[in-house]
């Protein structure tokens, strides 16, 4: 946990992509000439369940998992999620970069009286908690710049792209490394989709 | 799909950034990525294959095995798909290495096939999760015995922690019980030698070899030069060794078996000597007060955590290396064993009349993470006094947030349009007893559907259903649940001793085409493997089989029709006769994401009675106000793809169709 070592991370819902994110952001600190260790979930969790990807890099990595309140920055593609893991893995100083919407988890439903389930947050009362715990907290309408973009799939290119402005990673890498990682047909769109995420700070 | 062609692109792309100047780098990467999309299937191979001699790569350990085994020149590899071991043989399967790369029906068929490999002067590898090597342990515990001709290694990848396991069991003691030698490596680089490193010594040894991983090591990428080239084909193919039989040494009737026991024991001897010898164990001395022997993943915790101490690091794992250990403990002053799950090393250690701690500062359960061995050292008083400080977090006294208690858990849930989804539901309403399987199914157990009694062990579905039904204890027939996968895996004999012992209840195959929960791997009844996209065989039609073991009440129903799927379930258990129910529907991610084209809405007049929630459809939720204030009326967001569920569990007709012109 020397000084320079950067640990990023991801979390989100299963199947939201967090896994492809992980890879985006690994490529490029790789590309940097970095040491470098990730940590992904599979099986099980990526059906909806709540997931995260540990990313580490620096100038040499031991464990690929973050330690407790120890990650310079989370990228969260759900609010909820990003509450979860902030209490764990944030620390005040932690960079959070996280999508201002969220999906309430599936099977929580009323009961007959109609109040709901567990004592329940919803995600204005979660932005609000967020904006007093962090310093550097970054929330973004993602799926709507996506919406402008034309493609609501591109928000988690988004969101990466506001958190690229926290590496020391040059944006040619972060360029080079989305052009490998999607389709070759939406190259530009990611591009597109990084950048404006980039310049949204 | 897309992943496993991203993954695979991702991780060769990689080239040695420092041997070009960036602006030729820049341009070789492109080129590179031209190469890959214009030769999609032989990329890799054209890569691998012109620099021969150096690539440096961010690497799954998995991904790492693979490369490993393909470089020892692997002639056949073989396993059953199951988290976390199961990238390691479509990985494989992707790189043109000559190797015949499939998946088996089990993994007692696939060590089989593995054997029968070895017994032909080749090189064999078997790839599994640790609780599918209890399948395979049959053939493995006399493995142990015959030994082998070509090279066979056995991976095992165990999940401590159970991410996506139903327990948690410790399979170096399978090295220790069936006396074979075993290789752990904690990071991708040791995941890439020791795969080859293991060939060698299997066939140094007339031995298998265990190569045991962990979740965190599967999983995790770290960057592993790759040097040299996979063997040609023509080495892979040579046939200068003609078989010949050798019943001494292959044939295990007792006569025999005796005699190998006794060369089985001689041999551990003699891998005691590599063990200490070899170098795969090292020490590396730093301050001599504290001594920390680990092995595997939690090396990697300690060395993070405690930089400072000196360390035993055992990759040969069994036999253990006695010699250095006591070279260890007579200079290293307090010593402590860092090991997850069982005291193996621990109790390894002792049999050789050395006392260390190790359980009492860690715990027997659960995956350890950095923090787990920063608690467990300070206990062990490695950071008592002033000499070593514990590296404290980031100043986070004043850190408030601690509402996770307050968030509700997000438990993995059916997809959206699961053809599952509509069994399950129907399964509660009729109240049945559900003896439960192993896959994406098992969900089925969970809130809000609650559907699914038990979940043991891959195809325990039909044998428990056979003899909870004898027990009498519930009014209501039974019924036994399982996927079209684990049907082939080992459902069929159950099934078919079913039918041998007169038994009663309703078999259900949920047959979504696919093994989902892994990733959407092939089996007998998709008809194409690794090896090939295409069909290659006739597909083995599950309702033929069962016609075959001579159940005459079969019903195949399409689980979208909600109404006919609740009906027939009804009629198969109104019936006392041993019937089978299939469903037919493709899963929804495998091998392609299906989305039927179809929207539903929840219509103005719903009053939230909450019906539709309790599908578990990830697509139906309750939105929030502005203020905070919950609205009771679900709504169906934009991912739902359109089964119709829903609309047909509605009872008040308020979920419709929207149409779209």
């Amino acid at each position: 946990m020397g000084d320079s070592t950067q640990n990023i991370l991801i979390c989100g819902i299963g199947g939201q992509g967090v896994v492809l994110a992980g890879k985006i952001i690994s490529h490029a600190a790789f590309e940097s000439g970095m040491d470098i260790k990730t940590s992904e979930v599979h099986g099980m969790s990526q059906r909806g369940g709540s997931v995260s990807t540990h990313i580490r890099f620096g100038k040499k990595i031991f464990s690929p998992l973050i330690p407790k309140n120890g990650a310079t920055a989370i990228l969260s593609f759900d609010i909820y999620e990003t509450l979860r893991y902030s209490d764990k893995f944030a620390n005040i100083n932690t960079i959070i970069v996280s999508s201002n919407d969220g999906k309430t988890p599936a099977w929580t439903s009323k009961t007959k009286n109609g109040t709901i389930k567990n004592n329940f947050t919803d995600i204005y009362s979660i932005a609000s908690v967020l904006k007093d715990n962090f310093k550097s907290l970054t929330l973004l309408d993602d799926k709507l710049i996506a919406e402008n973009l034309g493609n609501i799939k591109v928000s988690n290119i988004i969101l990466i792209g506001a958190l690229s402005v926290f590496t020391h990673i040059k944006e040619e890498i972060w360029l080079k490394t989305i052009e490998t990682n999607v389709p070759e047909k939406t190259i530009d769109l990611n591009i597109n989709a990084f950048m404006k995420g980039r310049d949204s700070l | 799909m897309l992943l496993l062609f991203l993954s695979v692109k991702y991780a060769f792309i990689y080239y040695n950034s420092l041997v070009f100047p960036l602006f030729f780098y820049s341009s070789y990467l492109i080129l590179l990525y031209k190469i890959y999309n214009a030769n999609n299937k032989y990329g890799l191979n054209f890569l691998l294959n012109k620099t021969s001699d150096y690539s440096k790569l961010l690497l799954t350990g998995n991904e790492a095995i693979a490369l490993g085994g393909a470089k020892a020149g692997v002639y056949t590899a073989v396993g059953y798909p199951g988290t976390p071991s199961s990238e390691i043989l479509p990985y494989l399967s992707k790189l043109n290495s000559s190797a015949i790369v499939n998946w088996s029906i089990n993994e007692k068929t696939a060590l089989e096939i593995a054997i029968g490999t070895s017994i032909g002067y080749k090189r064999a590898m078997f790839t599994t999760k640790h609780v599918g090597l209890n399948v395979a342990s049959d053939p493995l515990m006399t493995l142990a015995l015959t030994g082998v001709r070509g090279g066979l290694v056995v991976v095992t990848a165990d999940d401590p922690g159970m991410h996506s396991s139903q327990n948690e069991q410790d399979n170096r003691l399978y090295s220790k019980f069936a006396k074979i030698p075993m290789l752990e490596p904690s990071d991708s680089q040791e995941c890439l030698d020791f795969t080859s490193k293991a060939f060698d010594v299997s066939e140094e040894f007339d031995t298998p070899v265990i190569l045991r991983t962990t979740t965190r090591i599967s999983h995790s990428r770290s960057v592993a030069v790759f040097s040299g080239k996979f063997p040609p084909a023509e080495e892979l193919e040579n046939t200068k060794n003609i078989y010949r039989k050798d019943i001494e040494k292959f044939v295990m009737v007792p006569v025999y078996a005796r005699k190998r026991h006794k060369t089985a024991l001689e041999r551990l001897k003699r891998l005691i000597d590599f063990s200490n010898g070899s170098g795969l164990n090292s020490i590396e001395y730093n301050d001599k007060e504290f001594g920390i022997i680990t092995s595997g993943i939690s090396y990697q915790y300690a060395k993070e955590i405690a930089p400072f101490a000196s360390f035993l690091k055992l990759s040969f794992s069994y036999p253990l290396p006695d010699l250095l250990i006591k070279d260890f403990v007579k200079n290293v002053k307090d010593i402590v064993i860092i090991e997850e799950l069982e005291p193996f090393i621990q109790n390894e250690i002792a049999s050789f009349g050395i006392e260390l701690k190790g359980k009492e500062y860690f715990p027997q359960d659960g995956e350890f993470n950095p923090d787990i061995v920063l608690s467990g050292l300070q206990k062990a008083g490695f950071f008592n006094g002033k000499k070593h400080i514990a590296k404290e977090n980031d100043a986070d006294k004043d850190f408030r947030i601690s509402l996770r208690n307050t968030l509700p858990p997000r438990f993995p849930a059916l997809c959206s349009g699961c053809p599952h989804t509509s069994v399950f539901y129907a399964l509660k309403k009729l109240k049945v007893p559900v003896m439960g399987d192993i896959g994406c199914y098992t969900l089925g157990a969970l809130p809000p559907l609650n559907a699914m009694d038990s979940c043991i062990s891959m195809g325990l579905a039909f044998g428990a259903a056979q003899g909870l039904s004898l027990t009498k204890s519930s009014h209501k027939k039974t019924v036994g649940i399982l996927g079209d996968s684990t049907f082939f895996h080992s459902g069929i004999t159950s099934l078919i001793d079913a039918k041998y012992n007169n038994a009663k209840f309703t078999a259900i195959i949920l047959d979504n085409s696919t093994t989902a929960m892994t990733g959407g791997q092939d089996h007998p009844g998709t008809g194409k493997n690794l090896s090939s996209n295409q069909l290659i065989s006739n597909k083995i039609d599950i309702k033929k089989i069962i016609e075959g073991i001579g159940i005459e009440e079969i019903f195949v129903i399409d689980p979208y029709d909600y109404n006919d799927t609740f009906k027939t379930l009804k009629k198969a258990l109104d019936s006392n006769n041993l019937n089978a129910v299939i469903t037919d529907r493709p899963c929804v991610l495998y091998p392609k994401k299906i989305d039927t084209g179809r929207k539903f809405k929840i219509s103005d007049g719903c009053t939230g009675c909450d019906l539709c929630m309790q599908t578990g459809c990830p697509s139906i939720r309750l939105p929030y106000e502005k203020n905070g204030a919950v609205n009771p009326v679900p709504f169906i967001d934009s991912s739902c793809i359109g089964c119709s569920i829903c609309r047909d569990i509605c009872v008040f007709n308020f979920i419709e169709e929207i149409s779209q012109s």
